[in-house]
């Protein structure tokens, strides 16, 4: 499954990412490289960016990027 | 003898409090500027201290030494070029983790690295302990725990960077793994072998890992064939033991050094912590709250900065005028000065100070409530929440404020994209600002309606305003569509924690920020109300307006608003001083139709005492007066308009000229161009570019021909 679907106040270990060799390498460079986990705070409206916890801070992707970041969803 | 000079690059992340830092350094020494050629924010300080003169240059926030974004490209290019003495690297000690990545790509540039662990209290607040004596054995460099907003580890800073300075020396400890190193080893032989200047030119390791990962440009230095060729080999070798691509692998090995550090330095105590900012992004960023909130903030932070500031405005107007000029003037009469110098002085001299002095409370109460949207990490939901309604036109969230602020005034819009820190952004924004139609536009509406459009006043004026937002649009769409395609769409947005930004930093900021207006803007806006002066003044004693040179020009220009349907003389004036200051076409066109004088019956005499007590009363009074404004804003009371005289002669003068269709294209012609010199040079000033200030005057004039041309000739075969 992808970064997308996962749904609020979930959390996913990455997979692998499967985008623009460039912005593979920044999201990499801001710590989401395969085997990181993420978890998905909240999202804006209207279908709007998603915010996520990723190590010791918050970030905004939007859905149409966070579809190129395949995840594993962790069970809790 | 002359001091010791040393260079200081600051260098982090965004959101490390690298600006609190460098203004605990350097107090109110800072000065603002561009970095050369780009749209990026430039502070610098020189400072003295213990015989030495420091000179601090704080860097573009970024996350990677990469060239990808114009930040990075700064960044980089300073760091290598002007090669500094010593670094600071400003760190979040709450987030140490991230931001470690940037110094390990700092530390092989092999400059002397000093580590600053800023907002050390909050971390410990929330629990974070972090050994930093191990972390300095690990990273082979000094690391200081600081707090920028306590002025807390400054002056351990300062004290290092002299030590590390004297000292010269840079110890390499962070490492790849065995197998990558070899290769780093084996490029360097051959470089050391085939051309070993480069090492002169540019930092090894830096060097050997950007030729090995083969996506860094040196311009204007060339590589021997042979060095090529070898990297390329030893990209492959590694891309096969690996099985990745090589980016991936390099980027890998750095974040395995960053958390082998963390992991050794770092302790959390997890029941402390506890995220204030989770609970506030529940409330600012609810999906349905969130908007609202946004909005209100929107139009609260409008009101601030144009009904707080308009007292002060008009006191240092009159001061001016009814005042600072008469004494002036009295001045010169004592010493039987001619006329025409008295004019120059009164209504050139200080009429072109007025101009710029007008917007400099406007300015600061826009930047103190920027300051406080910015530093307390608001700014950036503002983005999150309107990026859906902004990207379809190439912009954020960002861009949503100042447009707003536009509606106030043009010039502290302009200066309010200071927070879009992406250039393309910046710039579309920049370019749409003119667009939206501003107060001092509405007199000019407001006088037209109710000469030709009495019973749908309302009506016409909202057409205009709507007009103005959708070719506002448009250019941005077409810009998007053309210029900018090439540009990367990609969007990340760090959401930093809430932080309660400081008094002391938001008003040096704001002051810094004023100041550095009054310097650049200020000025071209002074030289072009005197060239304006002479314009209207030249031949000299000229009483009739239509014998000055501005008469001439006039007729000049006049034919080309003939198929707009106003080609006459004094409708092509009324627009150049439009574009000066859209609050001077009504006293040009009374003057010009009505041959009032445009001199108001000034005091003949204003003794010492009475002009400063007529300034200090004034002062009191715009003081009592924000503080009605602060009750009346908070209170929600609506301040009555104040009803505005409508001139009759004026009146007449316009109806027999004009049609109501002739009229509605001037007012179309009004609205779309160029806004105002002020305007313009700010954007000169807040983009750092005279093609970027010719473009938004060439879109300007020629849309607004278009549009005009459109409405007058299309309105003709209806009606």
């Amino acid at each position: 499954m992808t970064l997308a679907e996962l749904g609020i106040r979930q959390k996913g270990v990455i997979v692998s990412i499967n985008t623009s060799p460039d912005f593979k390498k920044k999201l990499m460079e801001l710590g989401l490289f395969p085997g990181q986990v993420v978890e998905i705070i909240q999202d804006a409206p209207f279908g709007g960016p998603l915010k996520l916890k990723v190590k010791d801070y918050c970030l905004a992707l939007r859905r149409e990027e966070a579809k190129g970041i395949e995840v594993k969803k962790i069970e809790e | 003898m002359k001091n010791k000079r040393i260079k200081v690059a600051l260098a982090g992340n965004p959101n490390t409090g690298k600006t609190t830092l460098i203004n605990a350094i350097a107090g109110t020494n800072l000065k603002v500027g561009n970095w050369p050629g780009v749209t990026v924010e430039k502070k610098e300080a020189v400072i003295e201290y213990k015989g030495y003169t420091i000179e601090l240059i704080d860097l573009p926030g970024i996350y990677s030494l990469g060239n990808q974004t114009a930040e990075e490209k700064v960044a980089i290019d300073f760091l290598l070029k002007e090669k500094p003495d010593v670094i600071i690297d400003v760190v979040d000690s709450t987030n140490l983790e991230r931001n470690l990545y940037l110094t390990i790509q700092l530390l092989e540039l092999e400059i002397p690295l000093i580590i600053s662990l800023n907002m050390w209290d909050e971390a410990q607040e929330k629990g974070i302990q972090i050994d930093y004596k191990t972390m300095e054995r690990l990273l082979c460099s000094k690391v200081i725990p600081t707090s920028a907003v306590h002025k807390k580890g400054v002056k351990e800073i300062l004290e290092n960077i002299i030590q590390v300075y004297e000292n010269k020396k840079f110890v390499q400890c962070t490492h790849f793994e065995s197998e990558i190193e070899k290769y780093l080893i084996e490029l360097k032989e051959t470089i050391e072998k085939v051309q070993p200047v480069l090492f002169d030119l540019i930092p090894r390791r830096f060097l050997v890992i950007s030729l090995i990962e083969g996506n860094f440009v040196f311009e204007d230095i060339d590589i021997n064939e042979k060095i090529i060729k070898k990297a390329e080999e030893i990209r492959h070798k590694l891309e096969k033991i690996y099985k990745k691509e090589i980016s991936t692998l390099i980027v890998e090995e750095r974040y395995s050094i960053v958390i082998s550090i963390y992991e050794q330095c770092v302790k959390r105590d997890t029941l402390k912590d506890i995220d204030t900012t989770l609970i506030l992004d529940k409330i600012f960023l609810n999906k349905i709250l969130g908007l609202p909130i946004f909005l209100f903030l929107a139009w609260l932070m409008f009101e601030f900065t144009f009904e707080l500031s308009a007292p002060y405005v008009d006191w240092l107007d009159s001061s001016l005028s009814n005042v600072i000029a008469v004494w002036a003037v009295q001045g010169l009469m004592a010493v039987n000065a001619p006329e025409w110098l008295q004019s120059l002085v009164s209504e050139g001299v200080i009429g072109g100070v007025g101009f710029v002095l007008v917007f400099v409370p406007v300015l600061f109460f826009l930047y103190i409530f920027m300051g406080i949207l910015e530093g307390s990490g608001y700014m950036s939901r503002a983005a999150f929440l309107m990026d859906r309604f902004m990207s379809f036109i190439g912009l954020s969230g960002k861009s949503f404020i100042p447009l707003i602020i536009g509606f106030g005034c043009n010039v502290p819009a302009v200066y309010a994209t200071r927070t879009i820190e992406n250039p393309k952004e910046k710039i579309l924004t920049a370019l749409m600002i003119p667009f939206m139609s501003c107060s001092a536009r509405l007199t000019v509406f407001a006088f037209f309606v109710t000469a030709f459009f009495t019973h749908h006043k309302a009506l016409v004026i909202l057409s205009l305003y709507l007009l103005g937002i959708l070719v506002a649009i448009s250019v941005a769409f077409v810009l998007q569509k053309t210029y900018f395609k090439t540009e990367s769409q990609n969007f990340i947005l760090e959401l930093p924690p809430y932080r309660l930004p400081t008094f002391r930093y938001i008003m040096i900021s704001a002051w810094t920020k004023t100041k550095a207006f009054i310097v650049d803007a200020g000025t071209f806006i002074f030289a072009t109300a005197m060239v304006v002066w002479f314009l209207l003044n030249v031949p000299f004693g000229v009483q009739d307006k239509e014998h000055s040179l501005f008469g001439h020009i006039s007729k000049a220009i006049a034919p080309v608003f003939q198929p707009l349907g106003f080609g006459y003389w004094e409708a092509s004036g009324a627009l150049m001083t439009g574009f000066v200051a859209k609050e001077v076409v009504l006293s040009t066109m009374g003057n010009i139709y009505a041959g009032e004088t445009l001199k108001e019956e000034q005091q003949e005499h204003v003794s010492l005492k009475d002009g400063l007590k007529e300034i200090g009363v004034g002062f009191i009074n715009a003081n009592i007066e924000v503080g009605k404004k602060i009750f009346s804003v908070f209170g929600l009371i609506g301040n009555e308009p104040e009803e505005e005289e409508t001139d009759s002669t004026l009146l007449t003068a316009v109806r027999n000229q004009f049609t109501p269709l002739s009229a509605y294209a001037f007012l179309v012609f009004l609205l779309l161009y160029t806004p105002c010199m002020a305007t313009i040079f700010a954007i000169k000033q807040e983009l750092n570019s005279w093609k970027w200030m010719g473009v938004s005057v060439g879109i300007g004039l020629t849309v607004a021909w278009v549009l005009s041309f459109l409405v007058y000739n299309i309105g003709r075969i209806f009606l």
